[in-house]
């Protein structure tokens, strides 16, 4: 009994038979992905700029954020924002509202992975030698121009390694849309599954298919930012 | 107008938290004139050196560049408003600042950091700025190396970069602070050849330094400076041949040795 499933397991041919539907799915967990890296990148900007602010007041909301989100678990933040949030927001704007399963996952995931950005680029940003800074004061440059052209050219090569390994949390976080309805790979997945009663192939199949993508293209993203970096810090 | 110096620093202040770094310090310095700073670590030059351009706001006292208070403006009616961040940075255009750790930015090439404030701040077209650059390169003997990164080159030749850097600004006053004190000892003739050839250019400049042998020979005046205060001023070949001040005779000496 024990052989069999197991070899019913590694038995891909149904998973091959089904490719179309599942690699649909695949597509879903990109489309989530690539929203989520936008919002999450820009919100973690903003906060880590919040977190490295002379005023106190920026420092303290930066931080909030960074402590709120970062220490929410990926599925709870997904169901709540689903379920709770627009309960909230219809309750003080007096009309109901209900978010698309997508546009949920994407303010979650985005929310939770700001957190982490948040604090990646404020490492970046604070790793920026304080006489680069200096320099391009002496020079007459001001604030905002020196964060453009002086500190986040620099604090981007930085922390790219860091930023490659939230991006692929946030890629492995995506798997869990499937628990609000968005129709990615493993909620296409166990439609099939409900079809042909057999879960395990498919399961083996999606997690060969997802591991494989990750690995190669996080394996591509840290050739790729090295040799970038490579150039300025020989 | 041709009177007024380039730089005037009156009773100028600064203290950090406890500590008074500065307590008191006038000078001036005219035209085309180069004055060298010296004195023992932590008697205030380097403080000095920033107050002037402001990346340090002193306590109390006035810096004056051309007869125009950075730190603040008076009025006609004789008040005084304190200037913005963004008017101090129109000041530090006409100082440029050469400093101990060079300060090149790495993601930028040799060019590319020469360029950059001539661009983004003087507003300079990109032709332009290039021309600019170059020649200023030239000026350090670099051109060669233009399209380099700044990691590629040694101390010596980022420290003649930085200084381009500063040149292309075309300042008013050139401020080196501590300019070859991290360079290894080999490395430090070509940047004081640099320096002596702008002092010989006519370029007003103000040099902390603790080559006093360079100081000696480039500097229209010499002031050494004792515990924030200008302790002795004068033509260096009386302050350090025959110093006043038991202090900078003392300073001196210890340098000999």
């Amino acid at each position: 009994m024990f052989s069999e499933n197991l070899r019913e397991t590694f038995n891909l041919a149904l998973f091959w038979e089904y490719r179309h539907i599942l690699l649909a799915g695949l597509a879903f967990n990109f489309y989530v992905f690539a929203c989520s890296v936008g919002v999450s990148v820009v919100l973690g900007f903003l906060a880590a700029l919040g977190r490295v602010n002379p005023l106190r007041p920026l420092r303290w909301l930066g931080a909030i954020h960074v402590e709120t989100f970062r220490n929410a678990p990926d599925y709870v933040m997904l169901v709540w924002v689903h379920f709770v949030l627009p309960l909230l927001i219809s309750q003080a704007i007096g009309q109901r509202v209900t978010f698309a399963p997508f546009v949920s996952a994407v303010i979650a995931l985005g929310l939770v992975y700001s957190g982490y950005l948040a604090e990646t680029f404020r490492a970046g940003i604070q790793a920026v030698p304080k006489g680069h800074i200096e320099a391009a004061r002496a020079c007459g440059m001001g604030g905002p121009l020196i964060m453009r052209r002086i500190i986040l050219p620099q604090a981007v090569r930085m922390m790219l390694p860091e930023a490659m390994n939230n991006f692929v949390s946030l890629f492995k976080a995506t798997t869990i849309v499937s628990l609000i309805t968005v129709p990615d790979m493993m909620y296409n997945v166990s439609m099939v599954t409900q079809q042909e009663m057999r879960p395990l192939p498919l399961y083996t199949g999606a997690a060969i298919t997802y591991f494989l993508i990750i690995w190669a293209v996080a394996g591509l993203a840290r050739l790729a930012s090295e040799r970038w970096r490579r150039k300025i810090w020989a | 107008m041709s009177d007024t110096p380039a730089v005037e620093v009156v009773d100028l202040h600064k203290r950090f938290g406890e500590l008074e770094v500065l307590r008191g310090v006038s000078t001036r310095v005219d035209r085309g004139e180069v004055v060298s700073i010296i004195g023992a670590s932590g008697s205030g030059k380097s403080t000095l050196l920033r107050c002037i351009n402001y990346l340090e706001q002193p306590t109390s006292g006035e810096v004056r560049i051309e007869g125009e208070p950075v730190g603040f403006e008076r009025r006609a009616d004789g008040s005084t408003r304190r200037r913005s961040a963004r008017e101090i940075a129109r000041f530090r255009r006409e100082l440029g600042m050469v400093f101990q750790q060079f300060n090149l930015w790495p993601h930028m090439t040799v060019l590319g950091n020469v360029i950059e404030a001539p661009i983004r701040v003087r507003g300079l077209s990109r032709r332009a700025a290039l021309e600019l650059g170059r020649a200023c390169l030239d000026r350090v003997q670099l051109a060669e190396k233009a399209n380099e990164y700044p990691a590629r080159l040694s101390g010596g030749q980022q420290q003649r970069v930085a200084i381009a850097r500063a040149l292309a600004m075309q300042p008013k006053v050139m401020l080196f602070d501590e300019a070859t004190s991290a360079l290894d000892p080999e490395l430090t003739g070509e940047v004081l050849e640099v320096m002596r050839g702008l002092a010989t250019d006519g370029t007003t400049m103000i040099v902390v330094t603790h080559e006093m042998a360079f100081a000696r020979e480039v500097s229209d005046r010499a002031i050494f400076l004792h515990n924030g205060l200008v302790e002795e001023e004068g033509a260096p070949a009386q302050v350090f041949g025959d110093p006043k001040s038991e202090r900078c005779r003392q300073f001196l000496a210890k340098l000999l040795h």
